[in-house]
C-alpha cells in the first residue's frame, strides 16, 4: 500500500513540473512553425527588455474570453521592447482544430498582432511545464523567468478585471520594481501533447 | 385534445427529470462538504467544465462508479461562467446526476488555492479524500483511465 502511495504522489510530482522563477528561457532555438510560413525560434522574438511567451490554441473557451487581452496587451508592451509569441502546443490537434490552416482563420478573425506558432513536439510546452491554456510565461532582458500564471482575475470581462497581474508585472518589470505577485492561477483547457 | 394530453405528459417528465440541484460554491464551501464525509466515506471531487472536452469523456465513468459504490461520496463542481448555468443543468440532467453538485462561484486563484495549491488550474482536475483520514490520497490533472480512479478509490476507502 505504502509502495502504491509513493508511485502516486511520484506521479503527481511529475505531472507538476513547472519552470522556476529565476529560470533561464529554456529552448530557445527550438524551431517553431509561425503562421507566416516561417521557421521561428524563442530567440528570434526575444525582445530588449524582455520576452513574453503564450501558451494558446484556437478553441479553448479560456482562451476565447481572454485572447482579447492579447490583443491590448500587444499594442501597449510590443513598442515598450518586450518580444510576444503565442505558442500552440496542442500537437495531438495539429491535423484538427488546431492546424495552421485554423490558427491562421483564428489569429485573422481575432486581430493578432503578434505571432502565433505550433511548436512541434509540444517540446517547449514540455520544456515550460505549462499545462494549460492560456498560460503566461514572462522573461527578462536576461532571459530570466519573473512572472508565470495568469492574465489577470477575469477571463469573461477585461472590464471587470480586479486585478491585472501580468501587466503589472510588465510594468514593474521595465520600471524595475519588485514583481508582487510573481506566480498567479488561472483555469485553462489541458494542452493536448502528443 | 390527444396532442394537448401528450404535452402535458412530455412537460411533466421533463419536469421530473430536472431533479439536479445546482450550488454556487467557493473553495472553503467544497472543503466543509469533504471534511463531513471523513470517517463516514471516501470522497472523489471532480472540477469539470462543459467546453472541456476530456472532462465530458470521463465524466459518464465517474458518474458509473459513484452509483456503483455506496462508500464513496463523489463531488462534482463545474468550472463553466455563471452565464451558462441552465446549459449545466441540463448536462447534469442528462448524464444521471440526481443529487446536489456545484458551479464554481470564486474567482480562479484563491479557487484553486482553496482546492489543492499544487493544482496548476488545468481542466480536468480530480481529488481522491482517505476515507478513514479525510486526507488526499491521490490527485491528477487531465483525464485519466477507470482503472486509475479504481485504485485511487480503493485506496482511499482502506486508508
Amino acid at each position: 500500500m505504502k509502495l502504491i502511495l509513493n508511485i502516486l504522489t511520484l506521479m503527481t510530482f511529475l505531472s507538476a513540473a513547472e519552470l522556476e522563477i529565476g529560470s533561464t528561457m529554456p529552448k530557445m532555438d527550438h524551431a517553431l512553425k509561425d503562421i507566416s510560413g516561417k521557421a521561428m525560434t524563442l530567440s528570434d522574438v526575444k525582445g530588449d527588455a524582455g520576452t513574453l511567451v503564450v501558451f494558446s490554441c484556437n478553441t479553448c473557451p479560456w482562451v476565447i474570453r481572454w485572447e482579447d487581452r492579447y490583443v491590448s496587451l500587444a499594442d501597449k508592451y510590443i513598442p515598450k521592447g518586450i518580444g510576444m509569441i503565442t505558442v500552440n502546443s496542442n500537437a495531438a490537434r495539429f491535423s484538427g482544430d488546431d492546424s495552421i490552416e485554423e490558427m491562421i482563420s483564428h489569429a485573422r478573425e481575432n486581430n493578432y498582432n503578434f505571432p502565433y506558432a505550433q511548436d512541434p513536439g509540444s517540446e517547449l510546452a514540455a520544456a515550460f511545464g505549462a499545462t494549460k491554456t492560456p498560460h503566461i510565461y514572462l522573461f527578462n532582458r536576461n532571459d530570466k523567468l519573473v512572472y508565470r500564471g495568469a492574465i489577470d482575475d477575469n477571463a469573461k470581462d477585461a472590464l471587470k478585471v480586479d486585478v491585472p497581474y501580468l501587466a503589472n508585472a510588465m510594468n514593474a518589470m521595465l520600471s524595475g520594481e519588485k514583481i508582487d505577485p510573481v506566480s498567479t492561477k488561472a483555469l485553462g483547457c489541458s494542452i493536448k501533447y502528443k | 385534445m390527444k396532442h394537448v394530453f401528450l404535452l402535458i405528459y412530455i412537460l411533466m417528465i421533463t419536469t421530473a427529470c430536472e431533479s439536479v440541484e445546482l450550488i454556487p460554491a467557493a473553495s472553503s464551501d467544497l472543503m466543509s462538504q469533504v471534511r463531513s464525509h471523513k470517517g463516514k466515506k471516501a470522497v472523489l471531487l471532480n472540477v469539470w467544465a462543459l467546453w472541456c472536452v476530456p472532462c465530458v469523456e470521463e465524466f459518464p465513468m465517474i458518474v458509473d462508479l459513484d452509483k456503483e459504490m455506496s462508500e464513496l461520496e463523489v463531488i462534482f463542481i463545474s468550472a463553466d461562467f455563471d452565464d451558462q448555468l441552465e446549459e449545466v443543468k441540463s448536462f447534469l440532467n442528462r448524464q444521471g446526476v440526481d443529487h446536489i453538485s456545484y458551479i464554481k462561484q470564486e474567482k480562479d486563484e484563491p479557487f484553486i488555492q482553496g482546492i489543492y495549491p499544487q493544482w496548476s488550474g488545468s481542466l480536468p482536475f480530480t481529488v481522491v479524500y482517505s476515507r478513514e483520514s479525510g486526507t488526499i490520497v491521490d490527485s491528477w490533472e487531465g483525464k485519466e483511465s477507470e482503472s486509475r480512479f479504481r485504485m485511487a478509490i480503493n485506496i482511499a476507502l482502506n486508508s
